[in-house]
């Protein structure tokens, strides 16, 4: 029908936004990492796959492999990450199983105040820590006056008396600050929508309270938590801003700040794209995971 | 003055399929022009969708909708002549009720005074005159209806469609705006295309009725006719009570022919089905007699009373027929009728006129063989 | 029922503190009479704008990345929201070929890491687009494109409220596709117009990784870029006093959001809209 033309006059502006700028710009990354570079080292984009080079993603594998330029980094960002995720998960269960079941006339507010985090600027939220964790700062003096400080040192979790230099556990648990909001969210709709009569079942059928929540409740919640886990772990892989906000240590960079560094700072942007190229191909494995999770869970809550 | 020429509608082979799912299955209607036309039906059956592809939200995969014979399918709706009246309502929340009611006039080329004076009798015509000013989430159902009504009638059309409109609405609201609805179309003589699957509402205000299943029309006629003559067992069980009782035919009989039930040998005066085949017998609960216990004759069955419903000024009496059959006998409650009592043993005449021969479907429950009703816990 | 509160509770309400205390004293900090950023000072609005040099008023640099951010917010907001309305109401009716792709391409800015959407952006705009290159422009751009998929997302679930049947009603009674938008569908959709308003204000706020690195020298420094840059050298409340503004004024956009939206939907069945609430807040 000829009338029908205003639908897709509607649509193509924002489309062709989308396209320019969102799908051109990675397609930018690809080019420039499967680019050249200029006698100036400014990048070259080959946009055209037939002229693709692979070198600069050669060196970007060669890097992030044992022995590589980046392999520490590399490594160090899978630690941070896998400890940090661990971490947010043994604060966000807890936290999200209350305020899904035992917060009775508390929720609501509860509820406000766990998706506050969400609208502070995440810079501000580290900048906070930067004012606490600094020399006189009162969470440096309320953990030197509970001996936390030389309990770490002593474990070699510390180093010095600085906790604003160069400290793994002060990153570590930065990105647990900065992430676990994003955690209980998805936990909490995950743990919300387990049918209360199906754990009462198991009390009915003499489980303790224990033992119904970790036969009952957390296979149920499984599909949630891993998608709430993938949800926080990926952001994690591309964050610079924290180790630079609380260490600013080269010894706690993580993979953001080795792509940062190669894009923003030095001559070699096109090993930088390669090596985006790189990360984002290692995290489309856990974006497609992810999607795939959602999808089937939409599906099964259709079909009940 | 509403031409009365216009509104003729004509379905031609209608076929819509959705993915291998055959909504409407070949339809050939023709509605005349002033008619009360009702599908009616249960849900699935494919009446809604046949009123969406007359009105134009859905395009047919196969056949022709020709309103005064042009084909409008391929038209798209806001150039159809024909308006429709939604079981939601529809009404746009952002505007008030004189707006929402004047909305389509814009497209009419009439003027502004024009306009105001056909809302205004649009609104006095469902009686709703001083609502103007009032925003629809603040009217009640039955309100919301009548301003969607009007919103349509204002237009004009020579066909109104209306799906379901009193769906929502409860059991008492629902009688009078039928009668409101019957009187409005009585009085401007349009076209009403009218979709429910409450049978009730079909018999009361249609003209004809096309009774629907599975995408096809099992029977169309008027509504007496469906009742007293329907021609399947979906359509006598559809419309009304029915009792369908489970036989075998034997030989003919003039027009007629002997059925057998069990040991008993029936006759009835009209059998359209050859000897052999598998059928029930139809007989409307109100057509069946009970007469004393051992009185013989012709079509008397022995049997026991297992329940009496009482219903107000009938009653619904539950019989067992010697064969196993369960007969439903509906009983006027006057001074005149013998009281019956669970247990008592009676005699069931199944007059010949009343027994309709029909084929045996297995889709639709004949009269149960055995109890199924439940013992309270 | 139990009397003392249980060990979930405890945790929840440790965790909520643990969670909003840093952020409140840094918002404290900002109000110190004195210079210290890590103790509490007294009270004084010093380094908002008392200060002569050093406040967030007089400071040249903190100023102008207030006067930065809120600009480009104002861009962000004025581009995405009807680019972004637009586009949802475009994608409406598309069933064909290419829908599909279309609507993963519509979300993926959602899933996709920040820090490879900016380096992405960033090389576009210095080699293909490099005729518009790095700076505001490219910021706002930027800000847009991850923007859209907000507002497409606020746009939608208020459409799926508002339903087919009022369009239907509307076509049936004769009004062609664009009275149908126009008249019914644009009318209908100005809460979540003026949600989609103040939340891309928000998001163009608080952003930091995109702006930064689309930006191109000191004049298209945003709040919190200066923060970045300047949180570990040891500086004044000051700094403390331009984040607690920046705090104040997105928190404000939307709890504007919230209200403006309410106030628009009043009129109506109070399920609808708490559906639309619901599918709003399950999206995110």
């Amino acid at each position: 029908m000829g009338s029908r033309w205003i639908w897709r006059a509607l649509a193509i502006p924002g489309l062709v936004w989308l396209a320019l700028f969102f799908v051109v710009a990675f397609y930018a990354i690809v080019s420039v990492g499967l680019g050249n570079v200029t006698t100036l080292y400014e990048p070259v984009p080959h946009w055209n796959p037939l002229d693709w080079n692979v070198g600069y993603i050669w060196a970007a594998l060669k890097s992030v492999v044992p022995g590589g330029d980046t392999w520490d980094t590399f490594l160090r960002t899978v630690i941070y990450v896998i400890v940090a995720v661990a971490l947010s998960l043994a604060i966000a269960y807890p936290v999200a199983w209350y305020a899904a079941r035992h917060a009775g006339r508390w929720r609501g507010l509860i509820l406000v105040l766990l998706v506050l985090p969400f609208w502070i600027s995440y810079l501000m939220r580290m900048f906070a820590w930067t004012n606490l964790l600094a020399d006189g700062g009162y969470a440096t003096r309320v953990l030197h006056a509970l001996s936390i400080d030389s309990l770490f040192q002593s474990i070699g979790l510390l180093d010095g008396n600085d906790w604003l230099g160069g400290q793994h556990i002060a990153v570590i648990l930065a990105l647990v600050y900065g992430y676990v909001p994003y955690l209980i969210l998805p936990l909490f709709v995950a743990l919300d929508r387990i049918d209360q009569r199906m754990i009462e079942a198991a009390r009915d059928l003499g489980a303790s309270a224990a033992a119904a929540f970790w036969r009952v409740v957390v296979p149920l919640s499984k599909v949630g938590t891993l998608a709430g886990i993938v949800l926080i772990a990926l952001p994690m892989f591309g964050d610079y801003y924290t180790p630079d906000l609380i260490s600013g240590s080269p010894k706690t960079a993580m993979m953001g700040n080795a792509i940062n560094g190669y894009v923003q700072g030095g001559p070699d942007k096109s090993l930088g794209a390669a090596l985006t190229l790189l990360l984002s191909a290692f995290l489309l494995i856990f974006m497609i995971y992810y999607l795939r999770v959602i999808r089937a869970d939409q599906r099964e809550a259709a079909a009940s | 003055m509403i031409d009365v020429s216009q509104g003729d509608i004509e379905l031609v082979g209608l076929v819509k399929r959705y993915d291998d799912v055959v909504a409407v299955n070949g339809i050939d209607v023709n509605v005349a022009p002033g008619e009360f036309f009702t599908m009616l039906g249960p849900s699935g059956c494919g009446k809604t969708t046949t009123l969406r592809l007359i009105a134009g939200f859905e395009r047919p995969d196969e056949g022709k909708i020709l309103l005064d014979g042009v084909d409008m399918s391929r038209t798209p709706p806001h150039k159809r002549r024909v308006n429709t009246v939604f079981q939601s309502y529809a009404l746009f929340p952002h505007k008030s009720v004189a707006d929402n009611v004047g909305f389509g006039l814009r497209y009419q080329r009439v003027t502004k005074a024009e306009a105001k004076r056909r809302v205004g009798e649009a609104m006095a015509l469902v009686r709703l005159q001083d609502y103007g000013q009032r925003r629809p989430a603040q009217l009640s159902g039955g309100q919301q209806q009548r301003v969607a009504l009007a919103r349509a009638l204002v237009l004009e059309p020579p066909v109104l469609l209306l799906d379901e409109p009193l769906g929502a609405l409860d059991a008492r609201l629902r009688l009078d705006l039928q009668v409101e609805l019957k009187r409005i179309q009585e009085q401007l003589g349009i076209t009403f295309i009218y979709v429910t699957h409450d049978q009730d509402e079909a018999l009361t205000m249609s003209d004809r009725v096309a009774v629907m299943r599975g995408g096809n029309i099992e029977q169309l006629g008027e509504p007496r006719e469906l009742y007293e003559a329907p021609s399947t067992a979906f359509v006598a069980n559809f419309l009304g009570a029915s009792n369908l009782v489970p036989v075998s035919i034997g030989a003919a009989d003039g027009d007629g022919a002997q059925l057998g039930l069990g040991s008993f040998t029936l006759r009835a005066d009209r059998c359209p089905l050859g000897s052999g085949s598998d059928a029930v017998a139809m007989i409307r609960p109100e057509n069946v007699r009970l007469e004393p216990q051992g009185n013989g004759g012709e079509n008397r069955v022995p049997g026991m009373v297992e329940e009496v419903v009482y219903l107000g000024f009938h009653q619904e009496v539950r019989v067992r027929l010697a064969n196993g059959t369960l007969i439903k006998v509906d009983v006027p409650n006057d001074d005149e009728q013998v009281e019956h009592e669970q247990g008592d043993p009676v005699c069931v005449h199944l007059p010949p006129r009343h027994l309709r021969v029909l084929a045996a479907d297995a889709a639709v429950a004949p009269a149960e063989a055995a109890p199924v009703e439940q013992v309270p816990a | 029922m139990k009397r003392r509160p249980s060990f979930l509770a405890i945790t929840t309400w440790v965790y909520i503190v643990w969670s909003l205390l840093p952020v409140l004293l840094a918002i404290r900090f900002a109000f110190n009479s004195g210079r210290s950023r890590t103790s509490l000072q007294g009270w004084s609005l010093r380094w908002f704008w008392e200060d002569p040099t050093l406040s967030v008023f007089h400071d040249p640099t903190l100023q102008s990345a207030l006067v930065h951010s809120l600009e480009l917010a104002a861009i962000v907001m004025l581009v995405a929201t009807p680019l972004g309305t637009a586009l949802a109401l475009g994608m409406r009716r598309w069933r064909g070929r290419g829908s599909g792709t279309a609507n993963i391409v519509l979300l993926l800015p959602l899933v996709t890491p920040e820090l490879v959407f900016a380096v992405g952006m960033f090389l576009l705009f210095t080699t293909a687009f490099g005729f518009i290159g790095l700076g505001t422009t490219a910021q706002a751009i930027g800000q847009v494109t991850f923007t859209l998929s907000w507002v497409v997302l606020i746009v939608r679930g208020r459409l799926a409220t508002i339903g087919r049947d009022v369009e239907e009603a509307a076509a049936d009674l004769g009004a062609p596709p664009l009275h149908v938008v126009s008249r019914v569908l644009l009318p209908l959709l100005v809460p979540a117009m003026a949600a989609s308003l103040l939340v891309s204000f928000a998001l163009s706020i608080d952003d930091f990784v995109v702006s930064q690195y689309l930006a191109s020298g000191a004049d298209t420094t945003t709040v919190p870029m200066r923060i970045y840059s300047q949180a570990r050298g040891g500086p004044t409340p000051a700094l403390n006093a331009l984040a607690t503004i920046m705090l104040v004024v997105s928190l404000l956009a939307l709890v504007l959001a919230y209200f403006v939206f309410k106030a628009l939907t009043r009129g109506e069945q109070k399920e609808q809209r708490d559906t639309a609430f619901r599918q709003l807040a399950m999206e995110m």
